[in-house]
């Protein structure tokens, strides 16, 4: 559904002044809104909640200053989204005239917000762009950009962060800061509520705000344009009975049906019978009431400011060794670090560009697999690094940017180095050594192996991702589910020596009648006289193992393993297929 | 000489190296008892270089570590075990089959193993490393035996046995020839061990 763009002074409607205490009468019992009992009349919210309603997010979003929106773009979900620079360049110069941003829905496009120009011209949202024109002939339409509210949005969640550390964004239009702690500071709700405003004003976006107790009710009385404060809970209920429904963004056949019963505001909805409410117009929309007048919890989820190092240092002098580069560099990580620390974080993902007089940026991410704070061993990855690229010419500036920052949890290091006599095992030393081999040879050249349960050879293993971690813990419980099974093993199968102890998920006798070393493809052997032949004749040493299975998806294989000795003494794994005609293969080496 | 005499005790120090004994230096068992009486405490060293020499690959060369490196890699709070530059792709479920657990085996691909080996020797993060190479110079492994004492693991280098006369400063060096059962182990090199030829075998004819 498109979300409807309530402008502030658009949404008044005959306020029912009734009040709700006065209101209730004989049907209380029963109405949605049960009487709250008096003792709850005194309570101290738990919460109290800032929303902010943008009405003109879709015209201030066009106005963002391009770096704003750049930023975002490095790592935003809406990467692919960019627009491109015509477009942007063109709502830059119309800002001059008239703006209207349309939105296209059903093969028309519509005026879905307009500013003042053309609201004095008649423009109106919900207008066809067509009768928008025939009113303001130099009407500029600008199609929605949603990246940049999006980033708008951001921008100013980003900003609110010094008025509460609890924030959550209401996309497309709205935020809402939980300020309850926050009151004292800043002197008040009204006081805090006009620095809202200023704030947001300055960040060139105009807002609606309103402060109640539960976030839907200050949202509802945000996007209704009604700024009222209220702290109190028993008094929410009276001063939102008057807000029309519409605030609360329920879907239009709801709002339809509700409003053929003659309920147009908050308070009628909430006065209506619990039960036929729940059946008629959906429980969802029962909850939302409950949430609205405080009864029911509602969970927001909290806004995470992004924050990134970037930092560049231009060069007096060019650089044309990877050692002075280093240098640079070295003194960009240490200021990465200081940041880092100062927020107990680190990055796993660090870009080094690298400016050139002509020649395009030399360009290297550091991809890493734990966040890393430290700048000497930033420092030595980005050597390994540095040592085998070739700069095109001498470089002029250094920037490092890093990825988001990752929390990072505080480790005491052990006494002992691993390996030592009570020494902690897999540690920082381990994640580091991955990454050192990942940073010079690149990182699908290191990998681990794990089983898959298969009968075909060739599928009866996968390249696993490395665990430096967790797999202590992991092989400790194997080695004891190892020792058990063993136990119970050695009983029945007195041939396994105990020096083989097999792994829980493989059969001992695997181990001598599989190959250590299996060739990617089958690789045919020439035959003569019907046997094989590799280097020589082959000399086969046991009797056939029959693998055939697959059929199910049509790589379906049936296959008569043997294992072979070549002349050299060499130990090879063949087969033979079943079908015609009959070719031997060579699949593997028993090491 | 009974082991309770404060000599033999004194003598047990990993400190004191007496060429021709076994010192009782850190080892990790082969698996192989005939073996592991002729190696120096018993075993495969537990940190240094040992140069396997081989006429050929395929003659059984892994099944000779197989042990111990299971060993290594089901100890608790175990390191990497490091593979650098395989010259196939490990089979997993017969890796398994012989007790390796697999979540602290690390593959590297690389054409030029010498210098992932040295990290994987020097950077503590293993127990055990393996590499197959065909040209290493002789300083070259000075540097991996140096790295190795630093990063306390064990390395195991494949190498040819046309190498066999050439100087090495690795802590051991194994010459391997195939056998009808198993191999012909020759210590060529093994501070304080016994010289002389081994045989070991493993089950290759499979159990019916």
């Amino acid at each position: 559904m498109r979300p409807r763009l309530v402008p502030a002074n658009a949404a008044q409607q005959p306020a029912l002044q009734k009040s709700l205490d006065e209101g209730l009468g004989e049907g209380a019992r029963q109405a949605v809104l049960l009487d709250a009992p008096d003792a709850s009349r005194h309570i101290k919210p738990k919460e109290l909640w800032i929303a902010i309603h943008l009405p003109w997010i879709a015209l201030e979003a066009l106005r963002l200053e391009e770096s704003n929106v750049a930023r975002d773009i490095t790592a935003g979900p809406f990467e692919s989204l960019a627009a491109s620079n015509d477009s942007r360049r063109e709502a830059r110069t119309a800002l001059s005239r008239p703006v209207a941003v349309v939105e296209i829905e059903a093969r028309a496009q519509y005026v879905i917000a307009a500013d003042e120009a053309a609201h004095r011209a008649g423009v109106r949202p919900g207008m066809t762009l067509a009768s928008a024109l025939a009113l303001l002939p130099e009407l500029q339409a600008q199609p929605r950009d949603l990246r940049r509210e999006q980033a708008l949005l951001e921008q100013l969640a980003t900003r609110a962060l010094r008025f509460t550390s609890r924030v959550s964004l209401v996309p497309p239009d709205g935020l809402l800061l939980e300020v309850k702690g926050s009151l004292k500071l800043f002197g008040g709700a009204k006081k805090l509520g006009r620095a809202v405003i200023q704030d947001c004003r300055e960040a060139g976006a105009r807002v609606a705000i309103a402060l109640a107790p539960t976030p839907l009710a200050a949202l509802a009385g945000a996007r209704a344009g009604q700024s009222f404060i209220v702290v109190d809970p028993a008094k929410l209920v009276g001063r939102i009975g008057d807000v029309p429904l519409l605030a609360l963004r329920w879907p239009l056949d709801i709002l339809d049906r509700l409003e053929k019963v003659g309920v147009r505001s908050i308070g009628e909805a909430l006065r209506l019978p619990r039960a036929g409410f729940a059946r008629r117009f959906g429980k969802e929309s029962l909850a939302m009431l409950d949430q609205l007048a405080g009864r029911g919890a509602d969970l927001r989820k909290e806004f995470r400011a992004r924050e990134r190092f970037r930092k560049r240092r231009d060069l007096t002098y060019e650089i044309e060794h990877h050692e002075g580069v280093l240098e640079v560099l070295g003194s960009l990580l240490q200021e990465l670090e200081k940041f880092l620390r100062g927020r107990q974080s680190g990055v796993t993902r660090l870009e080094c560009r690298l400016k050139h007089r002509h020649a395009p940026v030399t360009r290297y991410v550091l991809k890493l697999a734990a966040p890393e704070v430290d700048a000497e061993r930033l420092k030595a990855l980005f050597s390994e690094r540095l040592s085998t690229l070739a700069l095109p010419e001498p470089v002029r500036a250094c920037e490092l940017r890093s990825g988001n920052l990752i929390a990072r949890a505080l480790q005491a290091e052990s006494l002992w180095r691993p390996g030592e006599h009570g020494g902690g095992g897999v540690g920082v030393e381990s994640s580091a050594f991955i990454e050192l081999l990942r940073a010079r040879l690149g990182a699908d050249a290191v990998h681990g192996v794990q089983l898959f349960a298969e009968h075909r050879p060739e599928a009866a293993w996968r390249v696993a991702e490395l665990e430096a971690h967790e797999a202590t813990t992991r092989s400790r419980a194997t080695q004891a589910h190892a020792k058990k099974s063993s136990a119970k093993r050695s009983e029945t199968q007195a041939k396994v020596s105990s020096t083989h102890t097999a792994h829980p998920e493989q059969p001992p006798w695997l181990a001598f009648r599989r190959p250590l070393w299996l060739l990617p493809e089958p690789q045919p052997l020439s035959e003569r006289n019907h046997l094989p032949c590799y280097r020589g004749p082959l000399h086969l040493s046991a009797e056939p193992e029959r693998i055939e299975t697959g059929w199910w998806d049509g790589k379906d294989i049936s296959r008569d393993y043997y294992q072979a000795t070549d002349v050299r003494g060499v130990k090879l794994w063949i087969f033979r297929e079943c079908a015609d005609p009959h070719t031997w293969f060579l699949h593997g080496f028993f090491g | 000489m009974s082991y309770d005499s404060p000599l033999a005790r004194l003598l047990e120090h990993p400190g004191i190296w007496r060429g021709r004994s076994m010192a009782a230096v850190d080892v990790v068992p082969t698996g192989f008892p005939d073996l592991d009486r002729s190696l120096p405490g018993g075993g495969w060293p537990r940190v240094g270089l040992v140069e396997i020499l081989i006429p050929r690959l395929g003659i059984g060369e892994l099944y000779l570590l197989l042990p111990a490196i299971a060993r290594l890699t089901r100890q608790p709070s175990a390191r990497w075990c490091a593979w650098i530059a395989p010259p196939f792709q490990p089979f997993a479920p017969a890796l398994a089959a012989h007790g390796l657990t697999l979540e602290r085996l690390l593959i590297a691909r690389t054409r030029s193993p010498l210098w992932a080996f040295e990290q994987a020797l020097g950077s503590n993060a293993c127990d055990a490393s393996l590499t197959w190479v065909r040209r290493v110079h002789a300083r070259e492994i000075r540097r991996l035996q140096l790295a190795a004492e630093r990063g306390r693991t064990l390395g195991f280098m494949f190498r040819s046995m046309r190498a066999a006369q050439e100087a090495s400063s690795a802590t051991l060096r194994v010459l391997l020839q195939p056998a009808v059962q198993g191999a012909h182990v020759t210590l060529l090199k093994s501070r304080g061990g016994l010289r002389g030829s081994i045989e070991v075998s493993w089950s290759v004819v499979p159990e019916k």
